[in-house]
């Protein structure tokens, strides 16, 4: 070694012996690990903690300063060796659960993934009992960890749904946790308009982690999941109530605002009624696209068959396909879908039969639709009256229990009415319009005999008692007029 | 006309002696003082009961003793029956009515001590009567097989399961079981139609009769007067004539209480529902009822139920029997601690009720 060379070596040798210090330290197990050429090493060359100047040591524990092996690896100097399953996470969570050290990396990453990951549907302990079903670096993976924001991070916006799917898509690995659970997500989801976006590299476009979280995920089932059917409608209106997101796309951003004002939204949202739709129930989950004209009947008929069912042998039918008019969605609407009324049947301007029928167009249907409504306004009005009939009864304390039954079947009736609407066919309306008027006319002849009763009761008691009293005065004069005559006969 | 009614009464007389009898009702008097109003309660707890009869054998004709029917039965009777609803109302007030009635004619007949020698046996018989009578409210209210009286029925025999060592067996007898069933529906309705009736006609009949061959006891302050001072009316025609008065305001006032305040159904019971807040005996029980809920759950080494029930039994036996041991009475004295014991109870009575209902 010549002069020149040994004062190159020794200023090399004071700059490593003076950088752990500032985080730059001298890291003598990726030194000798990377002349080995392991694979580790290699990966560890790229990953975002190398970057930062944090050593093996910094996960692996051990003494990154010392030359000889035994001596950096000894227990006394904290080696850990490879840690496995929940100690990976009480290592990772060591810097990212602690906000001081995270800043110091200046990093402004958040520091809760760790007791999110505790709490979520992973975090549970795996089939072996020992340890939990995930730990950071499943999804992270160890050496060759890179931000969410480098594409070649496995949780960037397009590898996370491979990285989902490895486990996912596994029958046998899912089976053991929940047998019950699909394994067709990503195939569904290359199907549906977010995949088809998120393949072509759009990073807006929803994978996995826009819906169901990232740390935190919970059972859709779990009430504090952001996929829970009451909180999915605000979970998909994060981005498609977001003007500036869906400009691209060039779709509307009202879906959800209609969708609260709708009577499903109604129903889910404020009533908390699990059985009423929320986004997924029309669009689909991970397989989420607008239903075709076509088929919207047969999506609203999933709940409402009988309806779909009336209307795909009607006569509209045939009218509404050849007008390419989408089916339940031009009567009803789509998101803002209201409380349907008997105010939609009929030819008056709010029907919504009358924007196709009237006496001049389509004027077989202008009539029906006419007959129909006098129809269903009859039997409102007569179960009204004999509801109201059986009430006056009830108050003045008559036995129509029976009556007030037998009503339950002309209200019954009007529900039916209203699905038969759907076959916008006057016979098969009348068939269960006419019954449901039969009922209501013999409940209201009940109550009115009742209330006959009450009246007949009253003047007989009257009467009654009129009699009686005559009757106590006549021997309370004749008891006097006895005694009388006794206290002269006395005298 | 009068040959035909003459000949009749013949026909009759000569074989049941009526001659023997309108004499003498004839020659029957009936004192008249100032305490003279209290006689007609007897009176009146009569016509009551013979209401009782009439309208209980007349619900009998539909009324269907089964755990499946019973609650039909009834919504039958008051919606579909011809004047069942009348029926009905008339017999659930009139039971109320005769308890009433009977408590007052019981409570004149303590004060004016009119139990002294040689009423004994009259007194006893008539709080015999008031017990049954009270019997007869009991297994009554169960009838119906509505949800009040199902849950009431449970809470009076479980307190009736309570008294040492007989307690349980009397429990087991009365449910027919160990709970409140189909069972004790039908033997409850046996008691009310056959057992008691039985027994009530019974001992109607003695307290009648003992009424009859004694006459009307005077009060004591009366009593002391010469004979020739004492007042008397016939009792036929003028105290028969002055009960029928009575008892057709009575019945004026049934009619109008059957009519305005129909006695409710309600629903139907169910015995794997859980029982509705408020369940009260019938106001006749409420005293007791109330007076248990106020004793502490253990007195001393005692159950303070058991001992509640024991006191009240003491109490009842003790009423029963005051005409053996009330010897100042008997002496011709005046037992002014007597009367004013007797005050107790019934303002004891009056506000336990009321503190019952309102709680």
């Amino acid at each position: 070694m010549n002069g020149k060379k040994a004062i190159v070596t020794l200023m090399v040798l004071f700059v490593v012996s003076i950088v752990p210090a500032f985080g730059q330290r001298k890291d003598q197990c990726y030194e000798c690990h990377a002349t080995l050429g392991d694979k580790a090493s290699e990966l560890f060359k790229g990953d975002v903690h190398h970057q930062k100047g944090i050593s093996c040591a910094g996960c692996h524990g051990g003494d990154p300063t010392a030359e000889d092996m035994e001596q950096a690896m000894a227990p006394a100097t904290g080696f850990l060796g490879v840690p496995k399953g929940d100690a990976i996470i009480k290592v990772c969570a060591r810097c990212h659960s602690d906000r001081e050290t995270m800043e110091k990396f200046g990093s402004e990453l958040p520091v809760t993934q760790a007791s999110m990951l505790e709490g979520s549907v992973h975090g549970k302990a795996s089939v072996t009992g020992g340890q939990r079903i995930l730990h950071c670096a499943t999804c992270h993976t160890s050496h060759g960890v890179v931000s969410v924001k480098n594409p070649k991070s496995p949780v960037h916006p397009r590898n996370v749904v491979g990285t989902c799917g490895q486990c996912h898509s596994n029958a046998n690995l899912m089976r053991q946790y929940n047998p019950s659970l699909a394994v067709d997500q990503v195939e569904k989801y290359r199907t549906s308009r977010h995949g088809q976006l998120n393949a072509r590299g759009d990073v807006n476009a929803a994978e996995c982690a826009s819906c169901h979280g990232s740390h935190e995920i919970r059972a859709a089932s779990d009430v504090k999941s952001t996929v829970y059917a009451t909180n999915l409608p605000l979970t998909c209106a994060r981005c498609h109530s977001d003007a500036v997101k869906m400009r691209p796309y060039g779709i509307p951003t009202n879906q959800f605002q209609l969708f609260a004002e709708s009577v499903h939204g109604k129903a889910l949202l404020e009533k908390k009624d699990l059985g009423a739709p929320a986004c997924n129930d029309c669009h689909g989950n991970h397989g989420a696209i607008p239903p075709g004209v076509e088929s919207i009947s047969k999506v609203c008929g999933t709940c409402h068959a009988l309806n779909a069912e009336l209307f795909s042998v009607s006569p509209h039918k045939k009218a509404f396909d050849a007008q390419k008019l989408p089916e339940c969605e031009t009567c009803h609407g789509n998101h803002k879908i209201v409380a349907a009324t008997d105010e939609l049947l009929g030819i008056s301007a709010e029907a919504t039969c009358s924007r196709c029928h009237s006496s001049g167009k389509n004027a077989v249907g202008f009539h029906v639709a006419q007959t129909m409504r006098g129809l269903i306004d009859s039997l409102e009005n007569a179960e009204r009256l004999a509801a109201m009939f059986v009430s006056e009864a009830e108050q003045k304390g008559m036995e129509v229990s029976e009556a007030k039954f037998k009503l339950r079947d002309a209200r019954q009736a009007r529900l039916q009415a209203r699905t038969m609407v759907h076959s916008f066919h006057e016979g098969q309306f009348r068939e269960v319009v006419e019954p449901g008027l039969k009922v209501a006319s013999f409940v209201q002849r009940e109550a009115e005999r009742a209330l006959e009763e009450y009246t007949f009761r009253r003047v007989g008691l009257g009467l009654a008692t009129l009699i009686i009293t005559l009757f106590a005065a006549a021997l309370y004069l004749y008891i006097r007029r006895i005694e009388q005559s006794q206290s002269d006969r006395r005298k | 006309m009068n040959r035909v009614l003459r000949r009749t009464y013949d026909w009759l007389d000569e074989r049941l002696q009526v001659s023997d009898l309108i004499e003498f009702m004839k020659k029957k008097s009936v004192p008249v003082h100032r305490h003279s109003v209290w006689y007609y309660f007897g009176g009146v707890s009569l016509f009551l009961f013979i209401i009782q009869v009439v309208t209980g054998i007349l619900l009998l004709l539909y009324y269907k003793g089964s755990e499946e029917l019973a609650f039909e039965s009834i919504q039958f009777i008051i919606s579909k029956v011809e004047f069942g609803w009348l029926i009905r109302s008339i017999h659930s007030w009139a039971a109320n009515l005769f308890i009433l009635s009977a408590f007052i004619h019981m409570f004149s007949v303590f004060f004016e001590k009119a139990y002294r020698k040689p009423r004994e046996l009259t007194w006893v018989s008539g709080i015999l009567l008031l017990f049954l009578g009270m019997g007869f409210g009991f297994s009554g209210y169960l009838l119906p097989w509505n949800e009040l009286a199902f849950f009431a029925t449970k809470v009076g025999t479980d307190i009736a399961g309570v008294i040492p060592i007989v307690g349980k067996p009397i429990l087991i007898f009365l449910r027919g079981g160990e709970d409140v069933t189909g069972a004790t529906l039908s033997r409850f309705f046996g008691f009310h139609v056959a057992v008691l009736p039985a027994l009530f006609t019974v001992i109607l009949g003695l307290h009648l009769l003992l009424v009859q061959r004694q006459g009307m006891s005077i009060p004591m302050s009366v009593e002391k007067l010469p004979p020739s001072e004492r007042k008397t009316m016939p009792f036929f025609p003028n105290f028969f004539l002055r009960d029928l008065l009575l008892w057709l305001l009575v019945l004026n006032l049934l009619a109008v209480l059957a009519v305005f305040f129909p006695w409710e159904l309600g629903a139907k019971a169910d015995p794997f529902a859980p029982a509705p807040a408020g369940i009260k005996p019938e106001w006749y029980f409420m005293f007791m009822f109330q007076t248990l809920k106020y004793i502490p759950g253990q007195l001393w080494i005692f159950e303070g139920e058991v001992v509640g029930i024991l006191l009240f039994a003491c109490a009842g036996l003790a009423w029963t029997l005051v005409p053996f041991w009330d010897r100042t009475t008997a002496r011709g004295q005046e037992n002014r601690k007597l009367t004013y014991a007797g005050l107790f109870v019934v303002v004891y009575m009056i506000i336990l009720t009321i503190l019952g209902w309102l709680s």
